[in-house]
């Protein structure tokens, strides 16, 4: 499903292997939210550089689930449709924190490596 | 949360896709599509709903149990086309497993039930203690006035036990308080319990327990009010006991009457005997230690002439006690049944081992088109699993029918006389029995069906493909050491047969150093020495009866108490036994006087200060010299009840006798022993031998009309026959020899078995080397020493480990246990065990070598792979 054509979308990224965990438990900490509503949101904050394969989104849900980091119930929409809503857990905020630093260390470190843009400078 | 435990179902994903779905569609709409474009949008953006599905069913947790669903249709097909080996597998395993539920059931009778009555912690019982002394019978004044004191106790029990004859049968009565079950709240399975207007005398009720109402009404309900004769006297069944309870005590109880004076004619009395014990269950808030002190006085007031009184109110025991000793007892033999659980383990490990091998070709098959290592090993233990819950199940069922088999086996090779006295715990399979066999299988599982599956898993692909066994050798050498462990473990279990046995044959040998043949043993009950002298004057004026003899305790009892004596003069006295007897006691008993003489009849009535000691306490006492006429100092026992024995603290040795065995014949003849006359007058007359005029003792029903004439309640005496007593000592030691034989010829069979599979199959994968060699000359005695070898090779490892293992142990338990005339270190039987497991080996040979030299070297050159 990765490598279905993009269109005008060419300019997006795909996701890294366990990006989308931290993307999902970052976005539940605003508040609660169904899976449509999450797929938005992390396409919005990240100023639509990020794709998400929305059908992607839903085994890392259940994953999230299992490990109790998210917990599920079913909720009316804005728009009054039945959805199943997500809300982090204290478990899950632990580790969104424990998560986020290590991206941090990752991108800095990488930054870091990269140097300049070349291209650029 | 729910979704974690129940597992989500997949509706409720579906569900929550179309959600999405539709959110999405909403969304788009909003942004201006045209729905039907919008619902495209959300379709491709989400991607293949069905893959997505899909995913979540491979994490969900319900794929266990599809799979399982497979492997287990998978397995039994697959067993389904080898009867045969499913018929040897759960055969063996059921042998195995059979024969540990058995013995675990008897644990659980014994050691695991719990005291089936409402809150058993709460119940204490009353026990005094005195200087010279102590007991837990009272009389039932004792109890009508303790009943009384309910500052104490909030419930107070009173029981004794007795035989009873019920039309010739012996039944163990309990013959209890009013309100036994009123405070004890046992489970009745059919009628009611004893109340308090059963004590009036009016009615004469009676409660069945479960097995009494089995072995005399054949467990017919309608035996609720059914006539019931006790001693010559109609009782009316009004109830049934559930199975778990059978009684206070560790002796199980078959019937329950309450008191009243038909079973106490002296109830109430000052010669009332003291074999009521109290239960009672403390008031909340009182201590023991209160209860005790408040005690102290009342035993003071009623138990005479003793010192130092005190009262102690110590918990009921539980009718399982179980004690460190016991487990240390018990450990060893359980090791036993789980030993030859493992040899069957390792028998099936070894089919399914050869079994694995022979379907090499489709397990490779199966991995190399995509099946998982882990998903291989699990069917093949589902294949286990279902072999070994075939297994316990018909293990179970061997169990229980090996219970029965084993318990008309006890009661048809027990003395006649002790049979009809002894009473089995109930051998109940309840549900920790079950849970017990679904745990010894799963082990088991795990012991004979993990090896191979990792084994067969493993297999290189390209080579199996190909049709070359790649595992081949190396699970011949997992074979071989299964064997080896097989032969040490059915070694180890034949050499402790062979030791047990021998040991019981040395024992039976051995002479009693005295004549046990026509002589009938009789007990007083209780304390009741009183009643010592006109049994034997009634004996003696019975025509049938040609002699008696009084002791303070008959030989083969074990109730020989020890003093300190010493010869006069030496400071430091030896425990040793010392018995009184009357002058007929030597004679009888044909032990030989072998210096200076016997009792004479003045001595005994006078209880003259002379004593006759065993050979072994004259050479310890006077090494070489002449004991006759030496003077022995004995010291007063301390703490042992009525010993008044100051004229006994120098007594002159006017005789010796032979050494006897009075004790535990497996500790042997005594190590010394001095006799003092007296005579059926005397209160230390406590039991009677009695030598009828024929070689054959008087039998029970002679004794019993003689007790009759002397009492009207025969049940204050008990008679066996001497010899009987020695058979019933013996038994023990018989049938453990019985049991380590059964386990050692279960473990030698089945190591023969796996012996002869592990040759066969290496000769069946040898056909071809086989050829070769004897294409280029070897001789049918070569090839028969080709497959002997290695016979022997696997049989000696295993020799090696299982003598040098049973040496070990063995060694161990010798220093642990300490009896005289027991040894288990026994060169014979290991010399024994070895011979046995040697011939063995060459037995599971022959047939494969013998196949070994019909290879015919042009085919098996010929034909490929």
């Amino acid at each position: 499903m990765k490598t279905r054509s993009l269109g005008h979308h060419q300019e997006q990224l795909s996701l890294l292997q366990g990006t989308l965990d931290v993307l999902i438990l970052r976005t539940l900490v605003f508040g609660r939210q169904h899976g449509q509503g999450i797929a938005r949101a992390i396409q919005q904050t990240s100023e639509d550089v990020l794709l998400v394969d929305h059908g992607a989104l839903y085994p890392a849900l259940q994953r999230l689930e299992a490990q109790k980091w998210i917990a599920a119930k079913w909720g009316t929409s804005a728009n009054n449709r039945k959805a199943r809503f997500y809300a982090i857990t204290r478990a899950g905020r632990a580790q969104l924190s424990q998560q986020s630093n290590r991206w941090r260390r990752l991108a800095a470190a990488m930054a870091r490596v990269l140097g300049p843009d070349p291209a650029n400078g | 949360m729910r979704s974690l435990f129940r597992g989500r179902t997949h509706a409720d994903f579906s569900a929550e896709v179309q959600a999405h779905l539709d959110l999405e569609t909403d969304r788009l709409i909003a942004d201006g599509m045209s729905p039907d474009a919008a619902g495209a949008a959300a379709q491709r953006a989400f991607g293949s709903v069905a893959l997505v599905k899909e995913r979540f069913y491979e994490t969900s947790r319900w794929i266990w149990l599809d799979q399982l669903r497979q492997d287990v249709r998978y397995a039994w097909r697959g067993l389904r086309h080898s009867p045969a080996f499913v018929a040897t597998t759960v055969m063996t395993l059921a042998i195995g497993l059979g024969l540990l539920t058995i013995a675990f059931t008897i644990v659980n009778a014994y050691v695991l039930r719990p005291f089936a009555v409402r809150d058993p912690d709460g119940l204490h019982q009353i026990v005094w203690h005195a200087r010279d002394g102590g007991g837990q019978g009272f009389r039932w004044r004792d109890y009508e006035d303790l009943r009384r004191r309910d500052d104490l106790f909030s419930a107070v029990i009173g029981e004794h036990t007795r035989f009873v004859s019920s039309r010739g049968r012996p039944l163990m009565a309990a013959v209890v308080s009013p309100n036994y079950f009123e405070a004890l709240g046992p489970a009745m399975r059919l009628g009611r319990g004893l109340g308090s207007n059963d004590a009036d005398g009016s009615g004469d009720p009676v409660v069945l327990t479960d097995q009494a109402w089995a072995r005399l009404y054949d467990r017919d309900p309608s035996a609720i009010g059914r006539q019931i004769d006790l001693n010559g006297r109609a009782f009316t069944v009004v109830g049934v006991l559930g199975p778990a309870f059978t009684g206070l005590g560790d002796q199980p109880r078959d019937v329950f009457v309450p008191l009243t004076t038909r079973w106490q004619a002296r109830r109430g009395q000052a010669n009332e005997p003291r074999e009521t014990e109290l239960i009672v269950r403390l008031q909340p808030g009182v201590a023991a230690g209160q209860a005790e002190a408040a005690l102290t006085p009342f035993l003071n007031r009623i138990i005479e002439k003793q010192v130092d009184l005190r009262a102690e109110v110590r918990p009921q025991p539980s009718p399982n006690t179980v004690s460190v000793a016991m487990l240390a007892v018990l450990a060893p033999v359980f090791a036993a049944f789980v030993l030859v659980l493992v040899t069957a383990c390792a028998n099936v490990s070894n089919v399914m081992l050869a079994r694995a091998i022979a379907r090499h070709r489709e397990m490779a098959v199966r991995l190399s088109i995509g099946a998982s290592r882990g998903r291989i090993v699990r069917q093949l233990l589902t294949e286990g699993l279902l072999i070994a819950a075939l297994a316990g199940a018909a293990g179970l069922a061997l169990a229980a029918w090996g219970l029965r088999a084993a318990a008309l086996a006890l009661f048809s090779t027990l003395p006649p006389s002790v049979a009809p006295l002894l009473r089995l715990r109930p051998m109940t399979f309840d549900y920790r029995v079950f849970l017990f066999a679904l745990g010894a299988s799963a082990a088991a599982t795990l012991l004979f069906a993990l090896l191979p599956a990792l084994q067969a898993s493993r297999i290189p692909l390209i080579d199996a493909l190909r049709g070359q066994g790649g595992a081949v050798r190396r699970g011949s050498r997992l074979r071989n050491a299964l064997v080896a462990g097989q032969v040490a473990v059915a070694l180890a279990l034949v050499i402790t047969a062979v030791t047990l046995a021998r040991n019981g044959a040395a024992v039976g040998r051995l002479n009693l150093g005295f004549d046990p043949a026509g002589v009938m043993s009789v007990n007083v009950r209780g304390e009741q020495d009183e009643l010592a002298r006109p049994l034997t004057a009634g004996l003696l004026a019975d025509p049938r009866v040609a002699s008696v003899a009084v002791t303070s305790g008959n030989p083969l009892f074990n109730q020989v108490r020890h003093v300190a004596a010493a010869p006069a003069h030496s400071s430091a006295g030896n425990s040793t036994a010392l018995t009184f007897v009357s002058p007929e006691f030597f004679p009888m008993l044909r032990i030989p006087i072998t210096r200076g003489r016997g009792f004479r009849p003045d001595e005994a009535q006078s209880a003259a200060p002379v004593a006759i000691v065993s050979t072994a306490t004259a050479n310890a006492f006077w090494p070489g010299g002449d004991p006759i006429g030496r003077t022995i100092r004995i010291e007063r026992p301390q703490g042992r009840p009525v010993d008044e024995l100051p004229e006994y603290s120098e007594v002159t040795v006017i005789g010796t006798a032979g050494d006897i065995v009075t004790g535990m014949l497996v500790m042997g003849r005594d190590a010394g022993h001095i006799y003092l006359p007296m005579t059926p007058a005397n209160p230390h007359a406590t039991a009677i031998l009695v030598r009828g005029r024929t070689d054959r003792e008087l039998g029970a029903d002679a004794m019993q009309e003689i007790f009759r004439r002397v009492v009207p309640d025969p049940q204050v005496f008990e008679a066996l026959p001497l010899g009987e007593l020695r058979d019933l000592q013996m038994y023990p030691l018989l049938a453990a020899g019985w049991v380590g034989s059964l386990l050692g010829a279960v473990a030698l069979v089945l190591s023969v078995t796996g012996l002869y599979g592990v040759l066969t199959y290496a000769i069946s994968q040898r056909r071809k080397e086989i050829g070769i060699r004897m294409a280029l000359g070897a001789t049918a005695g070569a090839v028969v020493r080709l497959v002997l070898t290695q016979s022997t090779r696997l049989a000696g490892i295993g020799a090696l480990i299982g003598t040098a293992g049973t040496f070990a142990v063995l060694t161990m338990l010798n220093t642990a246990i300490h009896l005289g005339a027991i040894s288990l270190v026994d060169i014979g039987a290991f010399g024994a065990g070895l011979a046995l497991v040697f011939a063995a080996t060459v037995v599971a040979a022959c047939q494969p070598a013998r196949s070994a030299t019909r290879v015919d070297p042009s085919e098996t050159l010929r034909a490929d792979a």
